[in-house]
């Protein structure tokens, strides 16, 4: 409560409608900015415009005039949660908030997060309270192909309903592939494909096959002159994928098996694409063969229930296990489809913190390491001149399940502040 | 054992002098080694204020003293365990957890809660499908709980007979607490209204409400027939005819006596209200289970003295019955006097982290007095043990858990779990650390008996 006394002031200016873009100047006790230098001295953050002004460490810091002053024992850059179903997979979980999974084709590589996002779902609104200012929202695990990410903003500045043109830094972030128990489980039961993991495999290798041919036929179309009568027909979703076959869009392929992971490994290797791992539950069982790779691994929530025999091998030690083994990581919280309805990314990298992966290095992992692996740390991730001013403030160790989150910046604007 | 393989009349005798000599040594090195003393923790005996540098003695799986060190006499000869700069508390007791029922790793045939031939079940006992090999177990041990109310699913509206249980053992015979008979199960709301999508009854609430009374009238029925019955025989009548045996009924009959406590799923305020209905008609004692918006009829609740076994989970929704969770509710629930435990209803959450459910009230405002007893006493009572289980007090069970630092701490882990005396789970042993973190081969359902086949 002593950290709240600068919140006086906030609070009669924020309730304003008419806000006009108001400048912080965030005073932390334990200032972690996860940008060069160490971390967790005192120090100042100064917002301008909604971006980064200066950061100032040191203990003693005199906040400028012309600022509202923020005050919190502890302040991180926003966290990124980087591979979920919020916007998309609604809290109520009826079928009418529920866009996540279009299970009506093995592959869909033709569909996006971006239409089916809600950028007024309550998930996000909850996830920005705890922290989580930037998301990936991937499409479901149930097809093989299961389209494209996008990455959003939890809430906009100035916009208490934004469009999700507002809320995204990335339209089409990367193409999501499923591997394992889910896509098997939802085709073979209606007696269709895949009904095996060697099935998955093909129809994934046959798409990537497939966009290649397409791409090497218009090309050649184009050669001899383009002529309209013969122009190939048109295929949205080996279009689709012709940027992911070209190495410009990130292939993610969601895997919980060490067998499904090398699965992965094996077919990212054979298109030469660009790839990384998601969910990667039994990930520490191979280690070797993710490093000899050199991708990086979106973590599945370390919560995750054992709700079937691939899940069965998880640990808490998972991204400990990883970090150690040279791996680069970051932590996602996938898809839930029951209670709770979405993991929280600030209570999976709290469990990995206490699990051997310690309190700063946690810190990263879900700010730094993660803008680092999704390529947006141009904009996000740490708190630099220039970056987004996305800030998250607490009233004690970010991870310890007795502090709060005081307040959460996007954009240099209060999105979230504690009322009590 | 030996004993009984012996038959001549010399050598019994001579066996018996050398086993009475066994006996009388093994009695005398055990009375030495009987007394356990865990000494130079911050002891929270739940029942009074924590005590800095404390000491715990145990003997004969019961507490024999807990106090002060220095004002705590350690017998000579007791097994001395250093615990300084660590935390002792009782063991936890989870009043809802279906480990040993929904077994892990799941699998399409490991769930055995929810029988979903029909809504009305109590003839049903959960001691009759719980795994005592389920790692589950093993895990909720790593987790510190020692008492654990294993419960039916809540697919009925009354699910079956639960099973108040030690976490202990090979068989259910070696787990379930001596003199129990466990609670009923009964819930409400939205999940027993999954039989509507089959034409079948429940579709509605209403429904639901009126197969609850519908047993119960039926049960008193039977009841004043027994009792009727009864009378006749002891007042000598020879031609009494005794009324056919129901063995749906008679645990029925448990409940409108008092025996039977029933634990109540529960979430919506108005589901909470018709439970209270219901118990208000039929007399029966309450456990509010899960209670997502208790807090708003906490009157309600309080005036009645109905206590509540909470569930927290991560994040609301994923049913619309949990949409209005909020951190908040049990510190609401505790400022209007209701009771309130914690529960995993693992494998909702993992039982693994019993301790962050009451952490995390902590930081939706209640206090962290009432959070510990929100894990010991409160649910201990709400399972009719609390004069056995639930405080660290003379006379009570050795149950007690060691943990590494302060209990409301993410970076604190449980170091030590002891039921009666015995220890179950040693964070130092690999073996047993892989129950607490998780990893590869922990769904095995017998890791530590190998065969030696092949």
């Amino acid at each position: 409560m002593r950290a709240l006394r600068g919140f006086t002031l906030l609070i009669c200016v924020a309730a304003s409608p008419a806000l006009v873009a108001q400048n912080f100047a965030v005073l932390a006790e334990h200032l972690y900015t996860m940008a060069d230098g160490t971390q967790g001295g005192p120090g100042l953050v100064l917002i301008r415009d909604g971006k980064i002004e200066a950061v100032r460490t040191g203990p003693h810091q005199q906040p400028p005039d012309g600022y509202t002053v923020l005050k919190a024992t502890f302040v991180t850059p926003g966290l990124i949660d980087t591979d979920t179903t919020a916007g998309i997979s609604g809290a109520y979980n009826v079928r009418a908030d529920q866009d996540q999974d279009e299970a009506t084709d093995p592959n869909t590589a033709d569909v996006r997060s971006l239409d089916s996002f809600n950028p007024n779902e309550r998930l996000l609104q909850v996830l920005n309270q705890y922290g989580v200012t930037t998301v990936q929202t991937a499409p479901g695990p149930r097809n093989p192909v299961a389209g494209r990410a996008g990455i959003f903003k939890t809430a906009a500045p100035g916009s208490a309903s934004p469009t999700v043109e507002q809320l995204a830094v990335r339209q089409e972030s990367a193409m999501v592939f499923n591997l394992g128990d889910n896509p098997k489980d939802t085709y073979g039961k209606k007696d269709k494909a895949p009904a095996t993991r060697m099935k998955t495999a093909e129809i994934i290798r046959h798409a990537l096959s497939d966009a290649k041919a397409y791409e090497e036929k218009w090309d050649k179309w184009k050669k001899e002159g383009s002529d309209i009568s013969k122009q190939p027909s048109r295929d949205m979703k080996l279009e689709a994928l012709l940027p992911v076959v070209d190495g410009k869009l990130p292939a993610i392929f969601n895997a919980y098996r060490a067998d499904d992971i090398d699965t992965a490994i094996r077919i990212g290797n054979e298109f030469h694409l660009h790839y990384m791992l998601a969910s990667v539950t039994e990930g520490y069982l191979i280690t070797d063969a993710i490093r000899r790779a050199g991708v990086p691994c979106l973590l599945g929530p370390v919560m995750q229930r054992f709700q079937s025999l691939e899940t069965a091998n998880a640990t808490f030690e998972n991204p400990a296990i990883l970090k150690r083994a040279g791996i680069p990581i970051a932590l996602m919280t996938g898809l839930e489809d029951y209670v709770p309805k979405n993991r929280i990314l600030l209570f999976e990298a709290g469990i990995a913190a206490a699990n051997g992966l310690g309190m700063e290095q946690a810190v990263r992992t879900v700010t730094a390491d993660a803008a680092k692996v999704l390529s947006i740390d141009d904009r996000v991730g740490s708190l630099a001149p220039g970056k987004d001013a996305d800030v998250a403030l607490f009233d004690g160790d970010p991870f310890e399940y007795t502090s709060h989150v005081l307040a959460v910046l996007v954009g240099g604007q209060v999105s979230y502040q504690r009322s009590k | 054992m030996r004993v009984r393989t012996v038959r001549s009349g010399r050598t019994t005798l001579c066996l018996w002098a050398l086993l009475c000599a066994a006996i009388a040594f093994s009695a005398q090195t055990s009375a030495a080694q009987a007394t356990l003393a865990i000494r130079g923790a911050k002891v929270y005996p739940i029942s009074g204020p924590p005590i800095e540098h404390g000491v715990l003695l145990v003997a004969n799986g019961k507490i024999v003293a807990v106090g002060e060190e220095g004002k705590i006499k350690i017998p000579r000869g007791a097994t001395i365990e250093d615990a300084v700069a660590k935390v002792v508390m009782p063991g936890i007791v989870d009043s809802h957890s279906h480990i040993g029922i929904i077994a892990n790793p799941m699998a399409e045939d490991s769930g055995d809660a929810n029988e979903g031939s029909g809504p009305i079940q109590p003839g049903l006992r959960a001691l009759d499908a719980i795994d005592p090999a389920d790692p589950n177990i093993r895990m909720a041990t790593a987790g510190g709980v020692t008492t654990a109310n294993i419960m039916p699913g809540s697919g009925n509206v009354m699910g079956g007979q639960t099973a108040y249980v030690k976490l202990r053992g090979n068989t259910i015979e070696q787990m379930l607490i001596p003199g129990t008979i466990g609670g009923m199960k009964m819930a409400n709301g939205e999940n027993p209204k999954h039989y509507g999508a089959k034409d079948k009854a429940p579709m509605t609430r209403m429904e639901e409400a009126a197969l609850a009374r519908g047993i119960y009238e039926k049960a008193a029925q039977y009841k004043a027939k027994w009792d009727a019955y009864n009378k006749a025989v002891t007042a000598g009548d020879k031609t009494a005819k005794q009324p056919d045996r129901d063995l749906d009924l008679d645990p029925v009959v448990e409940v409108l006596e008092g025996k039977r406590v029933v634990h109540n799923h529960t979430h919506r305020a108005d589901d909470i209200m018709t439970a209270l209905r219901l118990s208000d008609e039929f007399h029966y004692r309450l456990v509010v289970q899960h209670g997502t918006e208790s807090c708003e009829v906490a009157s309600e609740l309080a005036k009645r003295h109905v206590p509540v076994s909470f569930t927290i989970v991560d994040s609301p929704g994923g049913k619309l019955e949990t949409i209005n969770l909020d951190l908040g509710c049990p510190a609401a629930l505790e400022k209007a006097g209701v009771k309130v435990a914690f529960n995993t209803d693992d494998p909702i959450t993992s039982s693994r982290l019993i301790i962050r459910q009451a952490a995390l009230a902590v930081r939706g405002g209640m206090s962290e007095e009432s959070a510990l007893k929100g894990l010991t006493i409160y649910p201990a009572e709400m399972l009719d043990l609390g004069d056995r289980i639930g405080t660290l007090d003379p006379g009570k069970d050795a149950d007690f858990i060691v943990l590494s630092g302060p209990p409301f701490s993410v970076y604190t882990h449980v170091l030590e779990t002891w039921i009666e005396g015995q220890k179950v789970f040693d964070r130092s042993n690999p073996q047993d650390l892989r129950y607490a973190t998780g990893g590869f081969g922990v769904g095995d359902r017998f890791p530590a008996s190998p065969r030696g086949g092949n």
